[in-house]
């Protein structure tokens, strides 16, 4: 402290500080609210963003229009800039910069949503391409051929050679700080060279680079050297949850329905993924929770189950399905009664929904298109389900049409029919020619999606593709102390939601889906009147798009021994899948709000609860719609969604069989402004402290050399006698 | 642009003191041993005032308290210098191999005052000099890109006048000249609320007077060393 008090004195007396601040606050200011686009690399390819070491510094300069990025690539004379761009341009102005980078030293990119952003999507063109099944056609680098992300610039593939930030809405008032730089500083664009200008410092760098394959061999200690990490699998986990327990013994055919936890965006920490995931899985938990109770787990009469499951880590390359297909292969998933394809009877997929909501928020239609690959083999079961579901649908005013095509959007069924292809081809001796995966009418496979041939969603796995592109708006209505929700019908019939709002559609879609699945299951049509609760949906899509901090969360969150709360943070939970050495928090409260929506809530205290060893099913000890605790009997559970390349020892990564994704380690990221130098300061500098030591020195040589003509009057000398004891003090070395 | 910035600000602080310290310092152990003892006396009158302004707490937040405290304890440390050099100068010279210590009698003053000198600039200037290196300078929050120079100047210009303040303040103690001793303490005060100035950015109201400060101490110190203009013109005539 007292150090800390004697240099700022020195500062203020001697360096004469304006209120005696440390220099360096005035210097630089921070931007704070920044997400940097960080690096992933895979089996063949470092894609996203780096800074040097030290970081990347630039001129700013506002692009408002293309012409400003064109005069930075071809006019600048200032060096290296760093370009200020909204949303709106990005999509342009990017693919300039891509192309002649020399003058870019970074990009910062910030939303205002009030410019109208067309379209927005970092991935590719055609998402997961390589890893696209049997009969795909898209080609993202064929120009006439037809995409489902028309948006897509492939930035979030692509090794940019600069670092992007980005600014969220919400701290606009950073924009505006730089502004006020740049509007006092660099508006003269022609003489830019040599004056002081606005500038900006990016640090991003990463610790990784080359491709998975070199990282991986970086981040190995061997028995000589103990190396730092540069790089982790990308990797999280997998939900299932099966309507009935499944044991090795009692084993029947299911129908898996799925859906994926994941989005992403090119940038770190936001991944809100509205339309291109959460719905889907928020669909999945309602249906899931309401077949529950059409079907009570205690009428375990039929022969047939549902297998609801979550894959995690979709949007790189199928991360959750491909380590749940290689493991289906190999019988090892589920673990406790493992499933052959021939036992999965039907596989239906909700797949990217969402994206059409917006188009038909003033009406209560909500077109949706089963994509199936229909066969004589499961030419019954498709069309089956698809009348069934459309009868239910059309009841909501909703409508669903099939398109049977080999041509599946991307969903997570690509790697189910990557793997039935291998199987079938080593059957075949090899034989490329048969394209026919069916094995004997196992896995009937339905992907539902709510687009035609090109995705709705102009936002696709980006940062902009939060609530507000799906329209949603939360209506806050307590839960009861049970876990009652209120029911749709009273909702619109007293007013509190309108049938046009994403909830109450989101809540009928979920019903449909799980009236459907009573028919397969039952054999029969649903006669009840049980339908999905709007006001569950609201809150779910509270907790996965606003909040964490919502009720829904709160209540199936492990319950503390202590019986403290835990204060979740008042953000969305990221659905980036993250890195496997870090356990993602997406995940768990899918798994949680499913085990809490429909488990078997036991009346046991917690100390009974964590002896049950019924061997089919988990328990959980979770907080309850109380907060007292309680204890859930379930068998929704969680399996490694990492992929096999990480897991099978010597993989190739050059293959191209699995997901070879990692991400760069980093130690931190920060943007600042400040006002770099002109020069004008150091050559003054230079030029007078050149003169002034030139002209001490030959004045210091001249008094000195000539010292007895100068000094004539010079006082005495003082009068201690030079020879007193010079004798010995000369002999001493002292 | 910035790293120039650091090296040129350098050179205008530190150079001239430098080249003064190679000529006439380093050369002489005892001078050196005289200098480094000077700068530890200045550091241990930082201590003693920064130890007020610390204890002093509603005085803190004044500038000018702090400063008047720090100008004062100099001053006295000056004088401790004086009286320790002139209790030790026999001694000093008898270790001293080189004969021509002590041939004048205010040479022990320039040397500690040089080392009074050379370690405020230093405490002055190495922060500065930290932040010089960038990539940022001066302009965001107001001030200019011209804040290291000045910073630089002054800070020459502080190390110049303790030198000569040196000079004039023991030549005043060895002739009991109060005036002289006055003087000094009124030209540091003065140059030191002058650089309260810059609080407001104006730079040359702190950097021109200063300078002109310097220039009447140096001349009084020239005098006081025993030169006159007249040798000075003769000097040019005269063969050495």
């Amino acid at each position: 402290m007292l150090c800390r008090y004697i240099f700022l004195l020195i500062c203020a007396v001697f360096i004469k500080l304006t209120c005696g601040e440390r220099l360096h606050e005035q210097i630089y200011s921070s931007i704070e609210g920044g997400a940097a686009c960080f690096r992933r690399l895979n089996g063949s390819h470092q894609a996203g963003c780096s800074s040097a070491n030290n970081g990347a510094v630039g001129v700013v300069h506002f692009v408002r229009e293309l012409s400003d990025a064109n005069w930075l690539v071809k006019n600048a004379t200032a060096g290296s800039y760093m370009a200020i761009v909204n949303t709106a341009l990005f999509r342009e102005v990017i693919d300039t910069f891509l192309k002649q980078p020399e003058n870019i030293a970074g990009v910062l990119l910030y939303h205002n949503s009030s410019l109208g952003i067309p379209a927005f999507s970092q991935d590719s063109r055609c998402p997961n391409e390589y890893f696209s099944g049997p009969g795909s056609t898209c080609s993202s680098l064929e120009p006439s051929s037809s995409v489902w992300n028309e948006g897509g610039t492939n930035l979030m593939r692509r090794d940019i050679p600069f670092p992007i930030f980005f600014i969220p809405e919400s701290r606009l008032e950073e924009i505006n700080k730089i502004e006020q730089c740049f509007q006092s500083f660099n508006l003269d664009m022609d003489n830019q060279n040599g004056r002081p200008l606005c500038s900006v410092q990016m640090h991003s760098f990463m610790f990784a680079a080359v491709d998975s394959t070199v990282c991986m061999r970086r981040s190995a200690s061997s028995a000589l050297i103990t190396s730092a990490k540069v790089c982790d699998p990308l990797g999280d986990r997998n939900v299932y949850y099966s309507l009935f327990p499944q044991s090795k013994e009692t084993k029947k055919r299911v129908v898996m329905v799925t859906a994926r936890i994941d989005s992403a965006s090119l940038f770190d920490g936001i991944s809100p993924g509205a339309a291109s995931s959460a719905v889907g899985m928020v669909t999945l938990i309602t249906a899931a929770s309401i077949l529950a109770q059409m079907i009570p787990v205690e009428t375990n009469t039929y022969d047939k189950n549902v297998l609801w499951t979550l894959f995690n880590g979709e949007t790189f390359d199928y991360i959750g399905s491909q380590k749940v297909a290689y493991d289906m292969r190999y019988g090892e998933w589920p673990p406790l009664a493992p499933l052959k394809y021939s036992d999965v009877e039907m596989y239906l997929e909700l797949g990217q929904i969402g994206g059409s909501l917006l188009l038909h928020k003033e009406d209560e239609d909500w077109p949706f298109k089963m994509f199936a690959p229909v066969t004589a083999n499961n030419l019954v079961v498709v069309s089956e389900t698809v009348e069934e579901m459309s009868r239910h649908l059309a009841t909501f005013n909703m409508s669903l049409q099939l398109t049977s095509t080999q041509n599946l959007p991307p969903s997570s069924l690509h790697s189910f029919r990557r793997i039935l292809q291998d199987i079938q081809e080593e059957k075949n001796g090899k034989n490329l020619s048969s394209v026919d995966i069916d094995l004997n009418g196992a896995m009937s496979q339905m992907v539902m999606v709510d687009h035609n041939d090109h995705f709705t969603n102009v936002y696709y796995n980006s940062a902009l593709d939060d609530y507000n592109n799906i329209g949603f708006n939360y209506h806050n209505l307590s839960i009861g102390n049970d876990g009652t929700f209120i029911t749709t019908n009273d909702l619109i019939a007293n007013g509190t939601m309108k049938r046009f709002e994403a909830q109450v559609k989101i809540a009928l879609l979920a019903t449909a889906v799980a009236r459907t699945l009573y028919r397969r299951i039952v054999g029969e049509s649903y006669t009840g009147n049980l339908t999905a609760s709007a006001h569950l949906v609201d809150e779910m899509l509270y907790c996965f798009m606003k909040s964490q901090a919502c009720r829904l969360l709160l209540a199936a969150d492990y319950a503390k021994s202590g019986g403290g709360e835990e204060n979740l943070p008042e953000k969305p939970a990221p659905l980036y899948v993250g890195v496997t050495a870090w356990p993602g928090t997406a995940s768990v409260f899918a798994g949680h709000l499913l085990a809490l929506l429909t488990g078997t809530h036991l009346a046991v205290n917690r100390t009974q609860c964590e002896a049950m060893d019924k061997i089919e099913y988990s328990y959980y000890w979770l907080k309850g719609w109380n907060h007292s605790g309680v204890c859930i009997q379930t068998t929704m559970n969680f399996s490694q969604a990492i992929s096999p390349a990480f897991t099978i020892s010597d993989y190739d990564f050059a293959s191209g069989e699995f997901s070879t994704w990692t991400e760069s380690v980093w130690r931190e990221m920060w943007v600042r402004v400040f006002v770099a130098a002109g020069g004008g300061g150091a050559r003054a500098a230079g030029v007078t402290g050149a003169v002034a030591t030139a002209c001490v020195a030959a004045l210091t040589y001249w008094l000195r050399s000539r010292a007895r003509h100068i000094f004539i009057e010079a006082p005495a000398a003082s009068l201690v006698s030079t020879d007193a004891a010079a004798g010995i003090m000369r002999t001493v070395n002292c | 642009m910035t790293v120039a910035e650091f090296f040129s600000c350098s050179l205008l602080a530190f150079g001239p003191p430098l080249v003064m310290f190679a000529m006439t310092v380093a050369n002489d152990p005892v001078r050196i041993i005289i200098m480094i003892a000077a700068a530890f006396g200045w550091l241990l009158s930082f201590l003693l005032s920064s130890l007020v302004w610390f204890a002093v707490v509603p005085l803190r937040s004044y500038l000018a308290f702090g400063m008047v405290f720090a100008v004062i304890f100099q001053e006295a440390f000056r004088y401790g210098m004086y009286r320790l050099l002139r209790k030790t100068e026999a001694g000093l010279k008898e270790i001293s191999e080189n004969h021509e210590i002590g041939s004048n009698k205010l040479e022990m003053a320039y040397v500690s005052g040089l080392g009074f000198g050379l370690m405020s600039g230093a405490f002055a200037l190495v922060n500065v000099l930290a932040d010089s290196i960038g990539p940022g300078t001066l302009g965001l929050h107001g001030g200019s890109e011209y804040f290291f120079v000045t910073s630089a100047a002054m800070t020459l210009c502080m190390i110049l006048l303790n030198t000569f303040w040196s000079v004039i303040f023991f030549n005043g103690c060895d002739e009991k000249n109060y005036l002289k001793i006055g003087w000094v303490i009124k030209s540091h005060l003065f140059v030191s609320a002058l650089s309260l100035l810059n609080t407001k950015g104006l730079y040359a109201a702190t950097i021109i007077p200063s300078y002109i400060v310097l220039v009447i101490n140096a001349v009084v110190a020239f005098q006081c060393a025993g030169g006159t203009f007249k040798s000075f013109v003769q000097s040019f005539s005269v063969r050495s």
